[in-house]
């Protein structure tokens, strides 16, 4: 009878899940406490500066020069960069960060930026221009990540001890790309000699409000307060963080209901109607940056049969039902929040008769089609389900085939011609413009690299190569030129542009003075926390 | 025939419920073997019937209906809709044929497999026995869910791969306990009699010593069936199951999971209730048939 005993444990885990998730999330809480004592149970104390990010992909690599993924939730925390990118809606596009003040030549090929004064690194020593230079010389040198962002720079100059002179290839937006998300952390001297196993080792050297006092990368990761952060410290700020690294969205909601976690993200899009109406957590919005669309092979499918793929996509079934009305439907690549979005554009409508005739006209009738998704991402495999619905009703099949991100990659980007027929993807900017949309994703390639679907036009190239020297020194002209090659797009039928994705997230009621800036997806600035 | 009854009027009784006496007797005698069978033959019905049994089939093969997303039991979704407003039961339904499927292919392939492997090892002995034997200990040596995953993971998810990876790891144990048996009924005079006329030794083997060895192997197929249904549910929940939009029960909990907590805990809920049932049945239907053949435990079902 034991193998009946066993079978029936088996069966109990399985059925059980959701009570074993919530007894997961209690051990979870104990560790907490012991660890850091951001006593989630304390709340009445006045005292908790505590805090817990219940993070679902977690941070895996730490040095500032390369790291290109979800590590930024840290790193944003620790190191500081010249300029920030200012939430949607604010006067101003950025606003000062290391740099107080900074100005370009009117041919926007040298630029200057002026250093603020009494910032020290952690190890204490000073910030000044040499300390910038070497940085974002290692940066370049290594080449890594998102050193593209860096690609115009030629020479930089220390004038004196707190200004720096850039030097440019070709005229480039230097403010905006000082304020990415990726690769324009400023080090000090003594962590620029250093490789990424010193990083990653858990070392830091920067000039942000936190230090790293613990860190391993599959469980916890503790911030504690920097104390002579230049910004100062007042009382009831957070001083000291814990991200934990909670890959299950359900125990990441158990844990937010429970006050065992402060901030989540990467929820179902049915939890947040849920959680909306409990009364310790607060679900949090930002304007979204991120997009999803599907890029069409145009090594395998004909115009007609492209044409026939966007027509048939239920953008409206998608954006009212899957998303619970936190999304709009995508206008294009550039997502609405981004600047130089258009909603001008002509954009196609679900249209099942013409692209039943296109496929039709192609010969295409019951053809399969491959759809490539992140497996396990809820969002992409219900959308392949609702759109395989619509193309069954004009005789294609489509073939929906989830596979990890890097292996889909890997396929996509070895054999165009025996590839996927749709490649779906989110893309989240590195630096809040059109042209990190429209270059990586559709800009022609020698090799592929992230244009999934083989565009390749040179009208379009030309067009968003212009627009992007013109953003320095010509907005609007930029701008325009950036709306005539999204309508390029749309015209060729170069992808099928899904949906602008909600940037959501929740937080502990309690908490004051988060802004959800989605030109920094998913980052919580601790320091301008507070516990109510 | 209705002559043949009436002359003989124990024969209806005799062929349904076996000779007084017989394994097949007993097996009727026990109330918890006829609960599980009875519950099987619900789980097949349902399957091979699933089309006519829903006015949602479309549903059921995957056609979502959004406007109808995530309502709970009513008297339209007996058993409530999904997030993508499919009906429920209908899900259900249509998962049991991926499950039958996958319990039968898996149970199939394994016991051919091991079969066949565990006779020759058994009646060849010697060197072919130790090689043979060596490869089985070999797939042994793994945690079969183990093995499962990885076979899944390297072959990529579909259902054919499901039951491969499922398959993979379990012909071993047949192959052990077949060869077992061999050990001792190649010593046997019926099968020494037929080596000593000249018969070819394939024919032996398929002829004689394979229909004798298989007793001990139909009660733990029946078992294994069971077990077959949780494993491949266990594998669909870690997205390793076939591919959407095919009804899966194991694919139904792993999405339904992240409704319980928003309080729609029906898809995750039933799903669950029919993997438990299917999977005890199963389970103690084998259990049954093991007690009931086993001449030890005569009068004890």
């Amino acid at each position: 009878m034991t193998k009946l005993h066993r079978l029936l444990l088996a069966l109990l885990t399985i059925t059980l899940l959701a009570t074993a998730c919530a007894s997961d999330a209690e051990t979870s809480e104990e560790t907490t406490t012991s660890e850091s004592e951001p006593a989630t149970d304390e709340t009445a104390d006045p005292a908790d500066t505590g805090f817990v990010y219940a993070d679902p992909f977690g941070v895996f690599e730490l040095d500032p020069s390369s790291a290109f993924g979800t590590e930024n939730i840290l790193l944003q925390n620790v190191y500081e960069t010249l300029t920030y990118f200012n939430p949607p809606g604010s006067d101003e596009l950025l606003s000062p960060g290391l740099a107080e003040s900074w100005s370009s030549s009117d041919d926007s090929l040298t630029w200057t930026f002026n250093l603020r004064e009494g910032v020290t690194f952690h190890d204490g020593s000073p910030l000044d221009a040499a300390a910038v230079i070497a940085s974002l010389q290692r940066t370049i040198d290594l080449d890594l990540g998102a050193a593209f962002i860096l690609l115009p720079v030629v020479e930089m100059t220390a004038i004196d001890d707190l200004t720096v002179e850039f030097a440019l290839e070709w005229p480039t937006p230097l403010d905006l790309a000082m304020s990415s998300n990726y690769g324009a952390y400023i080090m000090g001297p003594d962590a620029v000699t250093q490789d990424a196993d010193w990083f990653n080792a858990g070392n830091a050297n920067g000039t942000g409000p936190y230090t790293i006092s613990s860190y391993s990368p599959a469980e916890s990761t503790v911030l504690t307060q920097f104390e002579d952060y230049w910004g100062g410290w007042d009382d009831g700020q957070i001083t000291e963080v814990e991200i934990q690294l909670v890959e299950d969205p359900v125990l990441a909601e158990q844990m937010v209901r429970n006050g065992d976690a402060d901030y989540t993200y990467n929820l179902p899009f049915d939890s947040y109607t849920a959680l909306e109406g409990e009364e310790a957590v607060s679900v949090v919005r930002g304007q979204s940056m991120t997009n999803l669309f599907g890029m069409l092979n145009h090594e395998r499918l004909s115009p007609e049969m492209r044409e026939a793929l966007v027509l048939s996509f239920p953008y409206d079934d998608i954006v009212t039902s899957l998303y619970g009305g936190e999304a709009t439907r995508a206008q294009g690549i550039i997502p609405q929040a981004v600047w130089g979005s258009s909603p001008d554009l002509d954009l196609p409508e679900t249209d099942l008769d013409r692209a039943a005739e296109l496929v039709a006209a192609a010969g295409a009738d019951g053809s399969s089609i491959t759809y490539s998704f992140d497996a396990g991402t809820t969002e992409q495999q219900q959308i392949g389900e609702v759109w395989k619905a619509n193309l069954a009703t004009i005789g294609i099949d489509l073939v929906l085939e989830p596979l990890t991100f890097d292996a889909r990659l890997e396929l996509a980007q070895s054999d165009p011609a025996n590839a996927q027929d749709i490649f779906t993807m989110f893309w989240f900017p590195t630096i809040v413009s059109p042209y990190d949309f429209m270059f990586s994703l559709f800009h022609s390639e020698d090799a592929p690299f992230f244009n999934l679907g083989y565009y390749s036009n040179e009208d379009f190239d030309f067009a968003i190569d212009d627009a992007d020297a013109l953003t320095a020194t010509d907005r609007d002209a930029a701008i325009a030129l950036f709306q005539e090659a999204q309508q390029i797009l749309l015209d060729d039928h170069a992808a099928v542009f899904m949906v602008d994705v909600p940037d959501v997230a929740v937080i502990a009621s309690d908490i004051d003075g988060h802004v959800q800036n989605p030109a920094y997806a998913n980052v919580v600035r601790f320091h301008n926390l507070t516990r109510g | 025939m209705t002559t043949t009854i009436r002359s003989n009027p124990g024969f209806l009784r005799r062929s349904l419920f076996g000779e007084p006496g017989s394994a097949r007797w007993r097996y009727r005698k026990s109330p918890l073997g006829l609960l599980a069978a009875g519950v099987i033959a619900l789980f097949s019905l349902g399957a091979l019937l699933a089309p006519w049994l829903t006015p949602y089939a479309d549903q059921g093969r995957g056609t979502p209906d959004l406007p109808s997303r995530l309502q709970g039991p009513s008297t339209s979704h007996w058993l409530g809709t999904d997030d993508l407003g499919r009906d429920v039961l209908a899900r259900l339904l249509f998962g049991a044929r991926t499950a039958l499927i996958v319990a039968i292919g898996v149970v199939v392939i394994a016991v051919v497999v091991g079969v066949l492997v565990g006779a020759i090892a058994g009646y060849f002995g010697r060197w072919v026995d130790e090689v043979l034997m060596r490869i089985t200990d070999t797939f042994l040596a793994f945690p079969p869910l183990l093995l499962a995953v990885i076979v899944a993971a390297a072959l990529g998810a579909n259902l054919r791969n499901t039951i491969i990876a499922i398959a993979v790891s379990w012909w071993p144990w047949y192959a052990r306990q077949v060869r077992s048996q061999v050990l001792s009924l190649r010593e046997r005079p019926f099968v020494q009699a037929v080596q000593a006329i000249g018969v070819p030794d394939h024919q032996i083997i398929v002829r004689h010593v394979i229909p004798n060895a298989m007793a001990p192997v139909w009660v733990q197929a029946t078992a294994d069936l069971g077990a077959a249904v949780l494993t491949a549910a266990g594998l669909s929940f870690v997205g390793l199951g076939p591919r959407p939009p095919t009804a899966d029960w194991g694919v139904m909990i792993a999405d339904g999971r992240q409704l319980v907590l928003s309080g729609q805990w029906w898809v995750a809920g039933f799903a669950g209730i029919a993997i438990t049932l299917t999977a005890l049945a199963f389970n103690l239907m084998g259990d049954v048939i093991r007690d009931v053949t086993d001449p030890k435990a005569n009068g004890r079902a």
